[in-house]
């Protein structure tokens, strides 16, 4: 197990950094939450908003 | 006594540092750390030393949510409940008066409605299975559990599920969230939030005390209560809205699925401007993701550095596909009931939200359906 556990450290890291490196920086740390018209924690729309 | 029976204890009790899964689990820890701050991002720094902190001491305290839900089902144990509660007032005392006085933060708030209902109710059943939740499964994984890496992984593909399943739950329709402080202020709002947390203990406390079961929280949950409900608000300060788990596996998911070719563009959960974006930012920009990471190296470091790391063997057959199949739901359920014991009990309950109280409820019958599954897959009912 343990060697199981290394390659996935390690392939983890890899896709971290390399997903960082090519995708856009949004700045701050957001959640969907934080966008306007946002109901719940994924950015469901409230209900009366239909 | 003879020399070798003053040594023995000795060895016995010494922690063996696994030099290797520590290292590897700082030096990850401070790459991704490093990386933010190459941004100019002090406050997604302090989000995954956050998160590596409430990776240490869910370890450390073995503070399990499904573990405890399981022995206040089976046998009245309300120590555990109660332990978690401590964390929610804790977190209460910030998160009720602050997201309603500072215009930068939120409390975590959702729809009352089918959705929410099914989704905790399914989450329940799941996280018997997967013997963990969203919290629980970060930890263990960090921990060395080769089982949970299978829940792991199922909860992330049942939380892309969830994503494309949420729009038709939320047409069955719903309500608008009610929140405390938009009825009673800021500190009315936090005086109510309390009353309902206290009168929860006290409901756990008298059906414990009716079964002649144990009420009190060991003092490993006391202190571990204590320190995660103190990293709760660290963690609520440093990104704006209280802690949550389960988006982030959506986002891991669904990246990993459009990197396969898979096309989000007719999907209505990923056109809501918030996931859209997330979808195509770094996952360093998502606030989950990043005090997930933290919480999985966390945990590994705190493990490493007491015992070898990942040294058991895999468990049988029939518990993976428990972990497979548990992981599927909590994900699915997590993202149609709005998080899971984390981002919808914790952060809801604290954020003065009745969706926590109602995940709760729904949650915890689903439980009672994974109690009775468990020996299907070979695991112990208590």
């Amino acid at each position: 197990m343990r060697k199981t556990y290394m390659v996935v450290v390690v392939l983890v890291l890899v896709a971290i950094v390399g997903n960082h490196l090519t995708s856009a920086s949004s700045g701050r740390a957001v959640s969907p939450e934080d966008f306007a018209g946002a109901c719940a924690p994924c950015g469901a729309p409230c209900p009366s908003k239909k | 006594m003879s020399t070798a029976t003053l040594s023995a204890p000795k060895s016995a009790v010494a922690p063996r540092i696994d030099y290797l899964f520590l290292g590897a689990a700082v030096l990850a820890t401070a790459i991704l750390v490093a990386l933010v701050l190459l941004d100019g991002q002090p406050a997604s720094a302090a989000l995954i030393l956050g998160g590596f902190g409430l990776g240490v001491a869910f370890l450390k305290a073995e503070f399990s949510y499904t573990a405890s839900w399981r022995r206040f089902l089976n046998a009245g144990e309300a120590g555990g409940l109660i332990g978690g509660l401590i964390v929610i007032a804790i977190c209460a005392l910030a998160v009720v008066p602050v997201a309603a006085l500072w215009p930068n933060f939120g409390g975590a708030i959702a729809p009352l409605g089918p959705s929410l209902l099914v989704g905790a109710f399914v989450f329940g059943i799941g996280m018997q299975l997967a013997n963990g939740c969203g919290s629980g499964t970060l930890y263990t994984v960090g921990g060395g559990s080769g089982r949970m890496l299978v829940t792991l992984a199922f909860f992330v593909v049942g939380s892309v599920f969830g994503s494309l399943s949420l729009p038709s739950f939320l047409a069955l329709g719903g309500i608008d969230p009610v929140l405390a402080s938009d009825y009673l202020g800021p500190w009315g709002g936090l005086v109510a939030t309390l009353a309902s947390i206290a009168l929860a203990a006290a409901l756990m406390i008298a059906v414990a005390r009716k079964r002649g079961a144990n009420w009190r929280p060991s003092r490993s949950y006391i202190i571990g209560g204590i320190v995660i409900g103190v990293l709760c608000i660290g963690v609520f300060f440093a990104g704006g809205h209280p802690w949550s788990v389960t988006y982030g596996y959506t986002i891991w998911g669904a990246k990993i699925f459009a990197a396969l070719g898979f096309d989000f563009s007719n999907a209505g959960f990923w056109q809501w401007r918030g996931n859209k974006q997330a979808l195509v930012s770094s996952v360093l920009s998502d606030t989950s993701s990043l005090t997930d990471f933290g919480m999985i190296f966390g945990a590994m470091a705190a493990a490493a550095a007491s015992k070898p790391f990942a040294s058991t063997a895999w468990p049988p057959m029939k518990s993976l596909l428990a972990a497979a199949i548990g992981g599927l739901l909590c994900g699915w359920g997590a993202r149609i009931g709005f998080g899971c014991n984390i981002g919808a009990f914790v952060g809801g309950v604290a954020s003065g939200s009745l969706h926590g109280w109602v995940w709760f409820a729904a949650a915890l019958c689903g439980n009672l359906i994974g109690i009775r599954l468990r020996p299907a897959f070979g695991l112990s009912r208590d």
